[in-house]
């Protein structure tokens, strides 16, 4: 944590949220249900569909050749059915459980998002425009089963929806093996860079789809000398955030902007980062922001992008497994964009193919150090996506 | 909306988008709902009776102020977690695949 620049203590817009003793305890039970899905009732699917299903299939010679197949096998099965189900409801349930608490520490958050926003005690800012029009990639659905998603506003200079993804989210990890802190993406990502380019130092970064920015607040603790900036299209997840960063004591800019267009100057950053971004935007608009983020890299900058592994990296049942969120979690561009070739996107809008990378990386809170010396040396593989390793993509530009 | 005072506003509960369907009988996927809301209910019960439990070895009264009040350590947390993957395991008692 870094140092307040003032004496005054900044409250902490988190510790405002105060759910009674049952609603503590529903939010740790879900955390279990949402657990029983992604990691027990997976693991059953897997082996059953491996042991069982996929070999009588064989037997009757019609072998699933692709996912698509995959998944028409798998629709009628019981097993199918309850993981889905079970997983389906578990995601609804993350955001239930949070939402009264929400609700009763709304005035307060709303108040102190408001203050900070003027004060910025550690040196941040919030622009924000209300003029901007929101895409329909973001409005047309409520997205991960969220109601109201992160740009719905109920109240003036509301924050109601950043506080619902924060604390729906940490019912959502809560006994997720590979997702033990809030920003571990962001801390993987940096400490790769640092591992990998070690001269690296960028004045400027600058993070898409920032939402509350906790992704964001990694770079900054590895890269202290820099400029640290966030956008999104959703003001209240922005306003949550800011409030957040001013807390920590970290100076980040956020502004509400479309990554497909911003206002930033040519060549304004150096490194260009997000996390579980682009497959929530459309095909077209992944292409637009590829090429905004060429145009904003300088010369000798980089972009990494966290992402789910495209198609062709992974086999046939991983793409069922990946796919199902496509219609099951409200992300109706995530087959689309996963059955596109990051590299071929990075190039498309740019980038020089040599230079261009997708690669999977280790999570860092999981992975351990004395390992991590050892995959820098190509020693020791990264574990896959999701599973104590993290996909991402990019280009260094030349 | 936006004019709604913040001490008024209540979130939406429910999301916006086509609900998919996972069985047949769509009365099956929602008893799915109401099992995995029950299932979280008596876990929620029983979270607040094993409070009330410690409260009463510990302080020989319980009041509902000190139920609010009552942190679990994390020694406390680590039973309580071992007890939530055990009960679900009993729950959850797939049959085998046909």
């Amino acid at each position: 944590m870094v140092a307040q620049p003032s004496d005054i203590p900044v409250p902490n817009i988190e510790e405002l949220f105060r759910p009674t003793h049952d609603e503590r305890a529903r939010q740790g039970m879900v955390s279990f249900i949402r657990k029983l899905a992604i990691i027990d009732m997976r693991r059953r699917l897997k082996d059953d569909y491996e042991n069982r299903i996929e070999p009588q299939l064989d037997r009757e010679g019609r072998k699933p050749a692709d996912w698509q197949a995959i998944e028409k096998a798998m629709a009628h099965e019981h097993v199918y059915r309850f993981y889905s189900a079970v997983r389906y409801n578990a995601q609804e349930m993350c955001y239930l459980s949070v939402q009264p608490a929400v609700e009763r520490a709304l005035p307060a958050m709303v108040g102190l998002a408001r203050d900070l926003a003027v004060r910025n005690p550690a040196g941040g800012s919030l622009r924000l425009n209300p003029q901007l029009e929101l895409p329909k990639y973001i409005t047309a659905l409520d997205v991960h089963l969220t109601p109201g998603w992160v740009h719905s506003e109920h109240t003036a200079d509301d924050v109601a929806q950043g506080a619902v993804v924060s604390f729906g989210g940490k019912v959502f990890t809560g006994q997720h093996p590979y997702r033990k802190r809030a920003g571990v993406v962001g801390e993987s990502i940096a400490y790769w860079i640092r591992k990998k380019y070690p001269n690296f130092a960028p004045r400027r970064i600058l993070d898409l789809g920032t939402t509350s920015g906790k992704n964001l607040l990694p770079y900054c603790t590895t890269f202290p000398q820099a400029e640290v900036h966030g956008i999104d299209v959703a003001a209240p997840v922005l306003r949550y955030g800011h409030a957040l960063a001013e807390h920590e004591g970290i100076a980040v800019h956020f502004s509400q902007q479309n990554a497909e267009q911003t206002d930033c100057p040519d060549g304004h950053f150096d490194l260009i980062v997000s996390s579980f971004f682009f497959h929530e935007v459309s095909l077209k608009a992944t292409r637009k922001i590829l090429a905004e983020c060429k145009r904003l890299l300088a010369p000798g900058g980089l972009m990494v992008h966290m992402e789910l592994p495209d198609e062709a990296s992974v086999s046939p049942y991983e793409n069922f497994f990946w796919n199902w969120d496509t219609h099951n979690n409200n992300e109706p561009w995530y087959t689309a964009f996963r059955a596109e070739d990051p590299v071929a996107l990075c190039t498309a809008a740019g980038f020089d193919a040599s230079r261009s990378f997708k690669t999977h990386i280790p999570d860092i809170a999981s992975f351990g150090e004395e390992r991590y010396e050892r995959f820098m040396r190509g020693e020791l593989p990264s574990p896959a996506h999701g599973a104590g390793g993290w996909f991402v993509f990019g280009a260094e530009r030349e | 909306m936006k004019d709604t005072p913040a001490d008024q506003v209540r979130l939406p509960r429910e999301t916006k988008g086509k609900r998919p369907r996972f069985f047949d009988d769509p009365a099956i996927d929602q008893m799915m709902t109401f099992m995995l809301e029950l299932t979280t209910e008596v876990a929620v019960l029983r979270e607040r009776m094993d409070t009330v439990e410690r409260l009463l070895e510990e302080r020989g009264s319980v009041t509902r102020a000190a139920i609010e009040a009552y942190q679990p350590s994390t020694i406390v947390e680590a039973e309580r977690n071992a007890w939530r993957e055990a009960y679900l395991k009993r729950i959850y008692r797939m049959h085998p695949p046909v």
